[in-house]
């Protein structure tokens, strides 16, 4: 079997499934996503949001199924695949003893980018902390390591994006600051795959929306076709009928 | 091969950067070791047992037990803030994270052990200047097979739970081979017997070091992967 798909789409996901003993994080997953586009996937704590992202990124391999990321088969298409992948999570995985300079120009070498210093440099300035990049990670706000974790993302210039609940945390002005340069990122033709939590913001960015309750994707659609308040109850209808929170709300 | 090397250097680089600027792990480490040597010292009477007979055990003693400590925390730096994470999604073989981490852990020791070499002189009365490369050459042999199976373990370890208490339950009993050889050829060495008089030991230490290393390489894939 070759891991390479010849195709225009970004990422090709087919009957995908991860399972953690009895739990199944990715239940039968099936989609597919065009280079250049932006999805977004909204779904409750515990849907399996990151496991899908840990799988596509190849993080993790997938329990059954198949899917192609940048027409690399994301179980076999290893050092390739990850050249035109980037990564932000909830963890930022930047150093916090040492400055964004070092931070970017350690990862940029870990690439093999042929000027570490220069490409890490251009990061910074795309999210616009140069004035700051001599000083330790660990003094810097939320948002300020939000805006290194992408540059930390896309210091290598991939052309697919992961981002994991990138808002969490963030306060309001932080929120806006991220969402313009994501905005731009996207205007870049990256492609990207963003889970997230908040509806309005979400779908304001998006060209397509998903939402993955239990595992399942439940929901697939063109955000031009997409109701918005319609899928903003249809997704809190999810959250409330979340195992994970229906546990909550008996405790309390 | 190039970029292989260099992003084994890259890690091992950041490694001893981080180290610099947090200072966390070597005043630790060199703290530990003096401790443990100094209660031997107090506990030991050297006017009734022979140092060179007592004190191999009680430095290797010291090296393992602080070796452990900067085990400890290598991966730990690693699961702060998901830099884990970050390394594994770099287009690099996972056998770079494991050569980078056990360079700088192997380096980070070997430094500690030159600061406790001539305070064991001093404490033991014992003159290693006489038969220092044999000496070295034996330290070179045990820290190598200690940070190749600890820099894997501790690979291992960091995902557990109870990962302080882990490694050291992993890590010591598979190194008894390597500890019992390296115990008994610093005991030579000091003695001065030269390196030609202890081939069996060297051979044994030198095969349980590629066995460490080969086992890491094979495994490590797995062992990073969630």
């Amino acid at each position: 079997m070759t891991d390479k798909l010849d195709s225009d789409s970004a990422i090709a996901v087919r009957r995908l499934c991860k399972e953690f003993g009895v739990l199944k994080a990715v239940d039968g997953i099936s989609f597919e996503l065009q280079r250049g586009e932006f999805l977004s996937v909204f779904g409750p704590n515990g849907a399996g949001k990151t496991t899908l992202i840990k799988i596509l990124a190849g993080l993790t391999r997938p329990s059954s199924g198949t899917a192609y990321v940048a027409g690399y088969k994301v179980d076999e298409g290893g050092a390739d695949m990850r050249r035109e992948i980037g990564v932000i999570s909830h963890s930022p995985a930047l150093y916090a003893d040492l400055t964004p300079m070092e931070n970017l120009v350690f990862y940029g070498k870990m690439y093999g980018l042929e000027s570490p210093h220069e490409s890490a440099l251009a990061s910074l300035e795309d999210v616009g902390l140069v004035p700051r990049r001599h000083d330790r990670v660990r003094t810097f706000s939320r948002g300020m390591v939000q805006r290194l974790s992408i540059a930390r993302a896309i210091l290598h210039d991939p052309s697919i994006l992961f981002l994991d609940e990138p808002f969490t945390g963030l306060d309001v002005h932080a929120a806006a600051v991220l969402k313009e340069h994501l905005q731009n990122l996207h205007d870049k033709k990256r492609t990207i795959l963003m889970t997230t939590h908040d509806v309005s913001c979400g779908l304001e960015m998006c060209d397509k929306a998903a939402l993955l309750v239990m595992g399942r994707l439940t929901f697939f659609q063109d955000v031009k076709e997409v109701n918005k308040e319609n899928f903003a109850t249809m997704y809190f209808d999810a959250v409330r009928d979340n195992p994970f929170t229906a546990g909550i709300r008996q405790q309390g | 091969m190039n970029l292989f090397l260099s992003q084994v250097a890259a890690i091992a680089w950041k490694d001893f950067v981080t180290e610099l600027k947090s200072r966390e792990l070597f005043g630790a480490m060199f703290i530990f070791a003096l401790l443990v040597i100094l209660i031997f010292i107090f506990s030991i009477n050297l006017s009734v047992v022979k140092a060179s007979e007592v004190g191999p055990g009680i430095l290797w003693a010291a090296f393992l037990f602080s070796g452990t400590l900067g085990l400890n925390r290598s991966f730990m730096l690693e699961q702060e803030n998901g830099c884990l994470m970050g390394l594994m999604l770099a287009p690099a073989d996972r056998t770079v994270i494991y050569f980078g981490k056990l360079i700088s852990n192997f380096i980070f020791l070997s430094i500690m052990e030159l600061f406790i070499l001539p305070l064991f002189m001093i404490f033991f009365n014992i003159d290693i200047l006489e038969h220092l490369l044999p000496l070295l050459f034996v330290i070179f042999l045990g820290t190598l097979g200690f940070c190749a199976l600890g820099t894997l373990l501790s690979s291992l370890a960091s995902n557990l739970k109870y990962r302080e208490i882990m490694l050291p339950v992993l890590l010591y009993p598979l190194l008894v081979p390597i500890v019992i050889a390296v115990v008994r050829m610093t005991g030579q060495a000091l003695n001065g017997t030269p390196l030609s008089g202890m081939m069996n030991w060297i051979g044994l230490t030198v095969s349980f070091d590629i066995i460490y290393i080969g086992v890491s390489i094979m495994t490590i894939d797995h062992i990073l992967e969630e």
